[in-house]
């Protein structure tokens, strides 16, 4: 089979012109505070305009069908593309000099990681700060069409149980077109960023910060304003749980989300998967607040409870602001590194392994014993009442599998580029599920701009590796995909 | 009363043969000449061979003057297409077979009669139900439960733990000190008997009793099946009989269902959580162990082949298990099921013919259903004003003699009735008779 390429070409070509209108709104916010990032900003949106155009040209004509497997170049290709584009402003505007380090930073934006190498944030003209969480604001964007329309089609890691595979789910569809569900959950998280905006403005925040916050926020991205993220509010209760709220709901499945919305409440408390998340974020809290109190090796806690629910529901969702460091304390620190796998909902624009693979994975287990002792029972695992069929939870385990074992190679890797243990576990772990904060030179406090070049751009891609649930990018480098037949 | 069947399978065959005893014009129409010549032979009914779909048929068997229009046929679609045809061409009622029950259910509030149903049956469910109650009420073969609850009909086999055996029922009367129960027919080897006083209870006989709640007890005390309690159910196959049976006994029963179909074994655990779903033939001794065959109190064999279901009820019965139940597909007779060691017989077609035919005796017959396993059939009546049964006391009415009256209900309050007791209207009495006196019992309730 051919690849149709006019259609990848002109599908890009629309992503870097939706691009280059994000740069320009970024643009008036710098005319608006009369930054230097003018210039910058510019050229950036004249040379990702003049790419989009000659895309548009090549792509000129094409057959509106794409298939399965051009799915999978275009949205790899895209995220890439995405990211040499908005590397453009850090670069020209001389934040970022390194090619690398503003590529990094890029990839850590779009795929809403929120690893950064910037040293001093508060410095860095309001335009770019400004486009640095745009991109953020954009991947999670992504993020939805991506899960709601994209990975059902590819039937990756169980993904396709939002799909009309369990019967159980077929109600999670919104609307019966794609489109309409993506217009849907669009507008519902355009209105969550804006609802955001406002309570972070009345509790005390300057409009510039509340945006930029909002859009880390709802993308569980994790890029803050301030040097010490969200340490910086430490005494203002209200904004604090604010961000706690709304990276929890980030980290739900917005369909559930939009359901709600409509003033359908059963179904979120009805749904396992939520039931799993908003344990897992609760026992994680208490039991931080438990080892904060006991220990007393972590100062700057000042509210135990208070930041461990916020540094849990960040981890967890993947956002990784930071509201305190937690790696202060050996036993915190393996705690939350284990979070670093937990994940957020499906569906969400949280990263990591989620919620419902683990769940499937811990029933599949148990189950597994009463397998034993019944070997000729028909004995499926449970999802929403729905029985799972076996091909989706061996999919799920086969994810789970590559998830630790691409974990296990980056980490190598980070190590043979020169770093240290903790920060190569640390650092692989965080960036493959996109949260942001790691641990040794990494850590909540610290930041990824001591890593090497190679570092970094390897870094880059586990994100894009993990931002897209492995099997999208993975499948290109098999030979299967490039044969013809 | 003019009948139009169609479909002349197992469900049209006992029907039509019913409604022959009741002296109906029957017309039958079926596509299977098989099916139409074995009418021909056994039944004073006319037969058309045809496609029951077809409006030209439906009109050969004269439909427009059809009283009742009974839709049978193997196909769901063809039953519900075959009713809704049969009223727009004439048909005052139409009865349709179904198989999916969710037609059954009340939230969709779908209207059928509008669509021109009116009464829609399910062999399948119904024989679920009926499986369902026996393994509720498991010392009696043969149970069944009306007006509300307030009495009972429960056939039960009497062997050696019976304390009834070889006593006349005169001798017995003393152990039924507060008349809560009445045997209302036996059935001998072979034939079936209304009991009178000097009728003697015999080790094999099957009887009838008709009960207030509260007699029940007392009829399994004296039979000897005190210490039946089910709690464990393996149900084998998952045909639909299978799965509505799952699905009822799955609440209160801990239910396991072996089933030879693997996608099927899937759907069903899909589709019901707390039931167990073993996939394996459920002939195999090995499997029956490993699924711990010993601790099961019931075992119902509901695949679609009866040979298979009485064979493994066997083997089920010779692990010991109380109660065994298989689904047959021609004939329920007691007798053979004696013979053979199991405890119920079920066909659900038969089921499914006296349930339609109780409908068509609607109005001032409340209920009549075939006693299973007996010659002989139950008839509720509801008694008006004037009607020649309130005349005087049941002893001095002539009422014949292969006819008893079991039990009456008088304001929500059931009697067991004996000599003298005298109907007044308004009563619900229940009359057990045997065929050929159905005629002369209903003179007295006109």
């Amino acid at each position: 089979m051919k690849l149709n390429y006019k259609v990848i070409a002109s599908f890009l070509g629309s992503l870097l012109g939706f691009n280059a209108l994000f740069m320009l709104a970024c643009l008036v916010a710098s005319y608006y505070y009369q930054d230097e990032s003018w210039d910058a900003l510019w050229k950036s949106i004249g040379i990702t305009m003049a790419c989009a155009i000659v895309l548009f040209a090549i792509g000129r004509g094409h057959q509106k069908n794409i298939s399965k497997k051009e799915a999978y170049l275009v949205v790899t290709l895209g995220w890439i593309l995405m990211t040499l584009s908005g590397c453009l402003p850090y670069i020209f505007n001389g934040d970022i000099p390194s090619f690398a380090s503003a590529v990094f930073e890029t990839m850590s934006g779009y795929t809403t990681t929120g690893a950064s190498v910037l040293t001093d944030i508060e410095a860095v003209d309001k335009g770019i700060l400004l486009w640095r969480s745009t991109t953020h604001w954009i991947g999670g964007m992504g993020i939805i069409v991506l899960t709601i329309a994209i990975l059902p089609i590819l039937g990756i890691g169980g993904m396709q149980l939002f799909n009309a595979e369990s019967p159980g789910l077929k109600a999670d569809k919104i609307n019966p077109r794609i489109t309409g569900t993506a217009k849907r959950l669009w507008a519902l998280y355009f209105l969550l960023t804006l609802l955001e905006t406002v309570l972070l403005k009345y509790s005390g925040m300057g409009w510039f910060d509340a945006l930029n916050h909002a859009f880390s926020t709802m993308s569980t991205g994790g890029f803050s304003t301030k040097n010490a993220s969200i340490m910086h509010y430490d005494y203002n209760q209200a904004i604090q749980w604010i961000i706690i709220v709304f990276m929890f709901v980030a980290g739900m499945n917005f369909a559930l989300t939009y359901f709600a919305f409509v003033g359908n409440f059963k179904k979120i408390i009805h749904d396992h998967e939520f039931r799993f998340y908003a344990t897992v974020v609760l026992v994680g809290a208490l039991v931080s607040t438990a080892v904060v109190w006991i220990q007393e090796t972590s100062p700057g806690w000042n509210f135990p409870f208070r930041d461990s629910l916020f540094q849990v529901v960040a981890v967890v969702t993947t956002t990784g602001f930071v509201s305190a460091d937690m790696t202060l304390d050996p036993l915190l620190s393996t705690i939350f590194f284990m979070l670093l796998f937990a994940g957020g909902m499906t569906g969400s624009t949280a990263g990591g392994i989620k919620s419902v693979r683990h769940l499937l994975i811990f029933r599949n287990s148990w189950m597994e014993f009463k397998r034993l002792l019944h070997p000729n029972a028909v004995l499926p695992i449970r999802l929403n009442k729905a029985a799972v069929r076996g091909r989706v939870t061996f999919n799920i385990m086969a994810f789970v599998i590559i998830y630790f074992l691409i974990f296990a190679f980056s980490s190598l890797t980070m190590s043979l580029l020169g770093e240290d243990f903790m920060t190569s576990i640390g650092v692989a772990a965080s960036c493959l599920g996109n949260v942001g904060p790691a641990l040794g030179s990494a850590s909540p406090v610290g930041n990824y701009a001591s890593i090497s070049e190679a570092g970094k751009l390897f870094l880059s891609f586990i994100m894009l590796v993990g931002r897209l649930e492995l099997f999208t990018v993975l499948i290109l480098f098999t030979p299967f995909y490039w044969r013809k037949y | 009363m003019r009948i139009l069947i169609a479909g002349a399978g197992e469900v049209g065959y006992h029907v039509a043969k019913l409604l022959d005893n009741e002296k109906q014009n029957i017309f039958i129409i079926d596509e299977n000449q098989h099916h139409l010549d074995r009418i021909d032979t056994n039944l004073d009914a006319v037969t058309i061979k045809g496609d029951a779909t077809s409006p030209e048929v439906l009109l050969q068997g004269e439909v427009s003057k059809a009283d009742l229009l009974i839709s049978v046929t193997s196909s769901q679609a063809n039953n519900l297409n075959i009713a809704m045809l049969g009223k727009k061409l004439g048909a005052k009622k139409t009865i349709a077979r179904i198989s999916n029950i969710a037609y059954f259910d009340r939230k969709f509030g779908i209207d059928f009669k509008e669509m021109g149903i009116d009464k829609l049956i399910s062999p399948e469910m119904l024989a679920a139900e009926e499986i369902y109650s026996l393994v509720k009420q498991p010392y009696f073969t043969n149970y069944m439960a009306f007006d509300n609850g307030l009495l009972h009909l429960a056939g039960i086999r009497l062997d050696d733990r019976c304390l009834l055996s070889g006593k006349f029922i005169t001798e017995t009367e003393h152990l039924n000190p507060d008349r809560s129960f009445l045997p209302v027919a036996i059935r001998k080897v072979k034939d079936t008997i209304i009991p009178r006083g000097d009728t003697k209870f015999e080790i094999g006989d099957y009887v009838y009793f008709i009960s207030k709640p509260e007699g029940l007890d007392r009829i399994i005390h004296l039979t000897g099946r005190d210490e039946m309690k089910v709690r464990n159910v393996m149900i084998m196959g998952g045909s639909r009989v299978g799965r509505h049976t799952a699905r009822m006994l799955s609440s209160n029963y801990k239910v396991k269902l072996i089933e030879l179909d693997e996608k099927r074994c899937f759907d069903i655990s899909d589709e019901q959580p707390n039931i167990m779903v073993i996939r394996g033939d459920g002939r195999d001794t090995d499997l029956l162990e490993e699924e711990s065959i010993r601790e099961m109190d019931a075992f119902l064999s509901v695949t679609g082949n009866p040979a298979t279901n009485i064979m493994a009820c066997l083997t089920a019965k010779n692990y010991g298990v109380e109660k065994t139940i298989a689904l047959v597909e021609t004939g329920d007779d007691v007798q053979i099921s004696k013979a053979i060691g199991i405890d119920t017989l079920i066909n659900k077609k038969l089921i499914a013919a006296s349930n339609i035919f109780q409908y068509i005796r609607q109005g001032k017959v409340l209920n009549m259903s075939g006693l299973v396993g007996m010659n002989a059939e139950l008839l509720e009546f509801e008694v008006s004003k004037g009607d020649p049964i309130t005349r005087a006391p049941l002893k001095e009415l002539k009422f014949p003699k292969g006819a008893l009256i079991g039990g009456a209900v008088r304001n929500h309050e059931a009697i067991i009735t004996l000599g003298n007791f005298q109907a007044q209207p308004g009563d619900h009495i229940v009359v057990f008779s045997l065929p050929h006196c159905i005629q002369q019992v209903e003179k007295f309730f006109r």
